[in-house]
C-alpha cells in the first residue's frame, strides 16, 4: 500500500511538472547515435554505455552524457518496477485478476480508492506507465570523440531546422514538378488533392513532444507558415505523408456511431427515451414516439409550458427540420435552469432521438445545422478584481 | 468490487443514494468542473436554413462539412419559414436592458399595425392595379425600408494642420445596415408621449419604404453634405 502511495505522490508531482507528458516520441524524430538501435522506444535505444565506456578516447561531453543516460536508465526500470506491482496491488485490492488489470481498470480503480474534490483533473492523483509520465529523452547527439552526428546540432534545435529544411524541399520539390507538369501540357490530378478541413496543425505543445525540443512562438509560427504554403501547392499530395504528420484529425462523426433501435411500447408505437438532455443549468429527458400526432408533452403541459415564442421555436426547430412535426409525439420532463436552457436541452433532445427515425442524409442535414451538437457551454465565473466575468472596472487616472 | 458499486449506481436515482452512502459514492457523484464558454474555433458556423443546405446539397458539399464538428445553432435561430436574420437584427437594437420578450412584442405589434393599416389601404383602393401596388408583407416593408434609409457614403472628420475636415469617404455594409436601423430607432423616439412606441415605428417604417420622411430625409441631407465637402475628399488618403 505505502509502495502505491509512494508512486502516486511521485506521478502526482511529476505531472504538475510536466504538463502533458503523455505520447512520448510517437514520432521519432529524435536524432540517434550510430550506435543505438533504431526501435521507437526511448528506453530501449539508449546508448550502449558499458561498451562505450571501455574505449579510452571519449569526450567529457560524451561521458557526461553516458552517466546521464545512465541515471535516467535505471530510473526508468525503477518506476516501471514500482508501475507492475502498484498495479498488481491494485488489482488484488478491487478483487480482480492482476493479469488481465488493463490502464482503464487502474484509472477506475484509482478514482474509487482515492476521491478527489479537487477542482483541476490535472492535480488529481493519478497513475500511469512511467513512459507516459516522463517526458520523452534525446538519444545521444554526438559520438565518443565529441562530434555530432546531425548536421543542424549546432543550431541548437536540429530536429526542428531538420522539419523546416525538410518542408522547404519538398516546396522547391514541387514547384519543380509542376513545371515539369506544366511543359507536359498535363493538368493536376484532381483525385489526389489534399483534404485539410478534417484534421488541424499539431499545437505548439504537440510538436515539441514530436520534435523532443522546445520551440518558441515565433518557431510556431514560422513552422505553420513553411506548412500552410506546403499544403496550399496543387501537387501537395505528394507528399501526403509528411503533412499529416504534423496534423491531428477533428472529431469524427459522432452522431453517425450507436444510433439506437427504438423500442415498442404496449400500442405498438415505436418510442426512443434520451436521457440526460442539458443545457446550461437545464436537465431533462425527452421520449419522442412514432407515429404520433404532433402532441408535444412538456412537463405535463403542451407548447404553452413556455411563455415566450422565442422558446417554443426553439422546441419545434428540429421537428420543423426533418418534417415530423406532426408524424411524431414528443414527451419531455425538464427541470432547472430558465426558458431558454430548458428550451435548449429539449431541442436537443429530440434532434438527438429523431436519428432512429430519420435516413442517413437527414442526419448529415441535422449535423450541418448543428442541431446534433451538445451546446456544453456554461456562464463564466465572475472573477475577483473586477464586476463581471470579463468586464473590467472603468478607468480612472487616480 | 468496483463493477457492483456501479450496477447499484445505475439502479437507484443518484440523489437518494448519495443520502444514503455518501463516502461510498464520492467517486460517482457529479463534480463540476470549468466548462468552456465559448466553442473553439474550428467549429464551423451552423447551415441551419433549408435553402442554403438546398444549395450545399445541389454543389455535393454536404457531406464534406458534415464531416466537421458544427455549433448549435443560437437561441434565436431556426430554421422555421418565419425566421429572418434582419429581423431579429432589428429586435436586438430595439432591446433595452436584455429585455428581449418586449423587444420581440413591441416589434411583432409594429408588424400588426402595417399590416392593419396596409390592409385598410387595400380595402380603400378601388382598381386592381393599385391593389396590386399595395405592399401587405410588414417583413418586406421592413427590408424595403431599411434599404431606402442605408447611406451609401459618410462624413469622417479628420484633422489637418489644426483644423477637422469633415470628409467624405466610402461606408462599409455593415455601418450603412447600422445607420439605417439606428436612424430609424431615433426617428421612432422623436414621438410624443402618448404615442406608443408601434405605432411610430409602423409610421417611419412606412415612410421610409415609401422613400419619404425624416429617415430618408435624413440620408439625403448626408449625401448632400458630402457632396457639398467633396473638395476635402483628398485628404482622406493625403
Amino acid at each position: 500500500m505505502s509502495l502505491i502511495i509512494k508512486q502516486l505522490l511521485l506521478h502526482t508531482r511529476s505531472c504538475a511538472k510536466f504538463r502533458q507528458p503523455a505520447i512520448c516520441n510517437i514520432y521519432n524524430y529524435s536524432t540517434k547515435a550510430t550506435t543505438t538501435s533504431g526501435s521507437n522506444n526511448v528506453l530501449d535505444n539508449i546508448t550502449d554505455w558499458e561498451t562505450l565506456s571501455k574505449k579510452k578516447k571519449i569526450s567529457k561531453a560524451m561521458k557526461a552524457y553516458l552517466d546521464r543516460a545512465q541515471e535516467h536508465d535505471e530510473f526508468m526500470k525503477r518506476q516501471q518496477f514500482e508501475y507492475k506491482i502498484g498495479k498488481r496491488h491494485l488489482a488484488n485490492m478491487m478483487g480482480e485478476d492482476p493479469e488481465t488489470f488493463t490502464q482503464k481498470d487502474v484509472d477506475r480503480a484509482i478514482e474509487y480508492l482515492f476521491p478527489s474534490g479537487i477542482y483541476d483533473p490535472a492535480a488529481r492523483p493519478l497513475m500511469k506507465p512511467p513512459e507516459e509520465v516522463f517526458p520523452a529523452r534525446k538519444a545521444a547527439e554526438f559520438d565518443e570523440a565529441g562530434r555530432p552526428h546531425h548536421f543542424l546540432f549546432y543550431t541548437g534545435k536540429p530536429n526542428f531546422f531538420k522539419l523546416m529544411y525538410d518542408a522547404a524541399d519538398n516546396i522547391k520539390n514541387l514547384q519543380s514538378f509542376e513545371d515539369k507538369v506544366i511543359r507536359k501540357k498535363a493538368s493536376p490530378d484532381p483525385n489526389g488533392s489534399l483534404n485539410l478541413n478534417t484534421s488541424v496543425w499539431l499545437t505548439k505543445d504537440q510538436l515539441e513532444q514530436v520534435l523532443v525540443e522546445n520551440i518558441t512562438d515565433l518557431e510556431y509560427d514560422n513552422f505553420k507558415a513553411v506548412m500552410e504554403r506546403l499544403a496550399s501547392l496543387p501537387y501537395s499530395y505528394r507528399f501526403k505523408e509528411f503533412i499529416e504528420k504534423f496534423r491531428k484529425p477533428l472529431s469524427s462523426q459522432r452522431f453517425a456511431l450507436e444510433i439506437p433501435k427504438p423500442a415498442y411500447d404496449s400500442e405498438g408505437r415505436a418510442f426512443i427515451t434520451t436521457y440526460e438532455c442539458l443545457r446550461k443549468k437545464a436537465r431533462g429527458d425527452v421520449t419522442v414516439k412514432s407515429p404520433g400526432t404532433g402532441k408535444i408533452t412538456i412537463n405535463g403541459k403542451d407548447l404553452t409550458y413556455f411563455d415566450d415564442v422565442q422558446s417554443r421555436e426553439q422546441v419545434i426547430f428540429p421537428l420543423i427540420f426533418t418534417g415530423l412535426l406532426d408524424k411524431v409525439d414528443v414527451d419531455c420532463h425538464i427541470e432547472g435552469g430558465g426558458p431558454s436552457g430548458q428550451s435548449g436541452a429539449i431541442r436537443w433532445g429530440i434532434a438527438w432521438s429523431l436519428r432512429s427515425f430519420v435516413d442517413s442524409n437527414m442526419l448529415q442535414q441535422m449535423q450541418v445545422a448543428g442541431l446534433l451538437t451538445r451546446d456544453h457551454r456554461r456562464r463564466e465565473r465572475k472573477k475577483p478584481g473586477q464586476p463581471g466575468a470579463r468586464k473590467k472596472p472603468t478607468w480612472k487616472r487616480r | 468490487m468496483a463493477n457492483n458499486i456501479r450496477n447499484i449506481n445505475k439502479c437507484i436515482p443518484r440523489n437518494s443514494l448519495s443520502c444514503i452512502v455518501p463516502r461510498l459514492l464520492t467517486v460517482q457523484q457529479y463534480r463540476e468542473y470549468a466548462r468552456p464558454t465559448s466553442f473553439p474555433d474550428f467549429f464551423q458556423n451552423p447551415i441551419f436554413r433549408k435553402e442554403d443546405q438546398a444549395k450545399l446539397i445541389e454543389s455535393a458539399e454536404l457531406p464534406k462539412i458534415a464531416a466537421l464538428p458544427v455549433r448549435p445553432p443560437a437561441v434565436y435561430q431556426t430554421s422555421s419559414a418565419y425566421h429572418d436574420p434582419l429581423v431579429n437584427k432589428v429586435i436586438n437594437h430595439v432591446m433595452e436592458m436584455g429585455k428581449k420578450q418586449m423587444a420581440r412584442n413591441l416589434v411583432e405589434k409594429a408588424f400588426e399595425n402595417i399590416k392593419r393599416s396596409q390592409i385598410e389601404r387595400y380595402h380603400l383602393a378601388s382598381t386592381p392595379e393599385a391593389k396590386a401596388k399595395i405592399e401587405l408583407d410588414p417583413k418586406k416593408i421592413l427590408h424595403k425600408a431599411i434599404e431606402n434609409a442605408k447611406p451609401l457614403l459618410i462624413l469622417q472628420p479628420i484633422k489637418r494642420g489644426g483644423i477637422t475636415y469633415q470628409v467624405p469617404g466610402p461606408i462599409t455594409e455593415k455601418r450603412s445596415l447600422f445607420l439605417a436601423i439606428k436612424w430609424l430607432l431615433e426617428a421612432t423616439n422623436e414621438k410624443e408621449r402618448t404615442v406608443h412606441f408601434p405605432e411610430q415605428f409602423a409610421w417611419e417604417l412606412l415612410d421610409a419604404a415609401n422613400n419619404t420622411g425624416k429617415v430618408v430625409k435624413r440620408k439625403q441631407d448626408l449625401h448632400r453634405q458630402c457632396e457639398a465637402n467633396r473638395a476635402y475628399a483628398h485628404y482622406r488618403w493625403q
